[in-house]
């Protein structure tokens, strides 16, 4: 698109458009439009990031070892760690809620930086509010539906019916809003391969959250936890994890090619 | 009858239902020049893309870049805001919602005039 010689102010700048013109022009705006989209892609990081976040909650999920008769406390911070009553270690929900705002915290950084790296900003402003306000509900509704009101406060506990059910059981519902963020971002990334990787993490999250994944290894014959029933949540968090640092590790490995290339 | 005793051509919007206006009469004289309607294009794709990769990607002068984007702020399509990272100084474009929308009518006449002269509307 070379025509450094034009000039934009005189009359004679529009170019009529035959059909070969035409079509020359549309081809040369999808080029623009294709450059800039490769361009600006930058989710490799956020998987990568949200992926070891998840790696270094893994000591949380190593279900805690109680005196006989001693009675759980269960999660500090219900939803985010878990359900109340069920064993899992009392500062889960501390971590992810850390995590996940420093996580986007570290993203929008991530995003301001290459903005003025490549040129080209992306909206990331959705993926970051629909997590955070994710995040924060999560936080919340436990507590304005737990909380002893007044009468006239009573439409508080109606709150229960936000809690999301089974998700919850494994303390795993953390990994449903880092999969929610991400149709986010895949959106804003304008991304088929983001929305492709949104799809699996969305899967493999919901399965976390509703089934015991070492069942499968138990029945292919291998355990896991060798015996330690105290590790036997740690597929459920390692194969989110997995997925995550390996999309991000693609991602990465193809966003740098179109770089070195451009 | 000829197209000029044809009365549906006394409104416009008759005859473009009636497929007898020429799609050029839909292009744009401020979007319909292959650099802003680049400049257009690249800015409708981010948030905000700054002044040097327009340069880059469109293959233009500073000077000739800075005429382009002063044509298309003055029309409202996009704002144009000059900042500092640091020491360095910054221009980002960023475009408007009227800009957008005479993106997707320009290329959507190029579409209809490109439609127009494909052979199965040529027999």
């Amino acid at each position: 698109m070379g025509d450094k010689g034009s000039d934009p102010a005189s009359g004679q700048e529009r170019d009529e458009p035959g059909a070969d013109g035409g079509a020359d022009l549309l081809d040369e705006m999808k080029a623009l439009r294709r450059r800039a989209r490769a361009a600006r892609h930058a989710y490799w990081f956020p998987l990568v990031l949200f992926g070891l976040l998840t790696c270094a909650s893994v000591p949380f999920y190593v279900l805690p070892r109680y005196p006989d008769g001693a009675t759980q406390g269960g999660p500090s911070l219900p939803i985010l760690g878990g359900f109340p009553g069920l064993t899992v270690q009392r500062f889960l929900g501390y971590y992810w809620l850390a995590a996940l705002l420093g996580g986007l915290l570290l993203t929008l950084l991530w995003y301001r930086r290459n903005a003025r790296r490549v040129g080209l900003a992306t909206p990331a402003r959705g993926y970051i509010m629909t997590t955070a306000v994710l995040t924060v509900l999560a936080l919340v509704i436990p507590l304005l539906s737990q909380v002893r009101s007044p009468h006239w406060l009573s439409w508080l506990q109606q709150l229960q019916v936000l809690w999301p059910g089974d998700l919850v059981l494994r303390g795993t519902f953390p990994f449903v809003i880092i999969a929610a963020g991400l149709w986010v971002l895949a959106w804003a990334e304008r991304s088929r391969a983001l929305a492709v990787i949104a799809a699996v993490y969305t899967a493999t999250a919901l399965l976390s959250s509703l089934y015991d994944i070492g069942n499968v290894l138990f029945r292919l014959g291998w355990n896991p936890s060798g015996g330690n029933w105290s590790l036997t949540s740690l597929p459920n968090v390692l194969l989110p994890a997995l997925v995550l640092l390996a999309a991000g590790a693609g991602a990465f490995a193809v966003q740098r090619h179109h770089r070195t290339r451009t | 009858m000829s197209p000029a005793e044809d009365p549906r051509l006394e409104q416009p919007e008759q005859a473009e239902q009636a497929g007898l206006e020429h799609p050029t009469n839909g292009l744009d004289e401020t979007v319909h020049q292959r650099h802003r309607l680049g400049i257009l294009t690249i800015t409708a794709e981010a948030q905000r893309a700054e002044f040097g990769y327009l340069r880059d990607a469109l293959g233009l002068t500073p000077g000739n870049l800075s005429k382009h984007l002063t044509v298309l702020e003055r029309a409202g399509m996009v704002e144009v805001d000059k900042g500092y990272t640091g020491r360095r100084p910054r221009t980002w474009v960023r475009i408007t919602p009227q800009g957008r929308a005479a993106l997707a009518a320009e290329l959507a006449t190029l579409t209809r005039l490109l439609h127009r002269h494909t052979p199965a509307h040529d027999t």
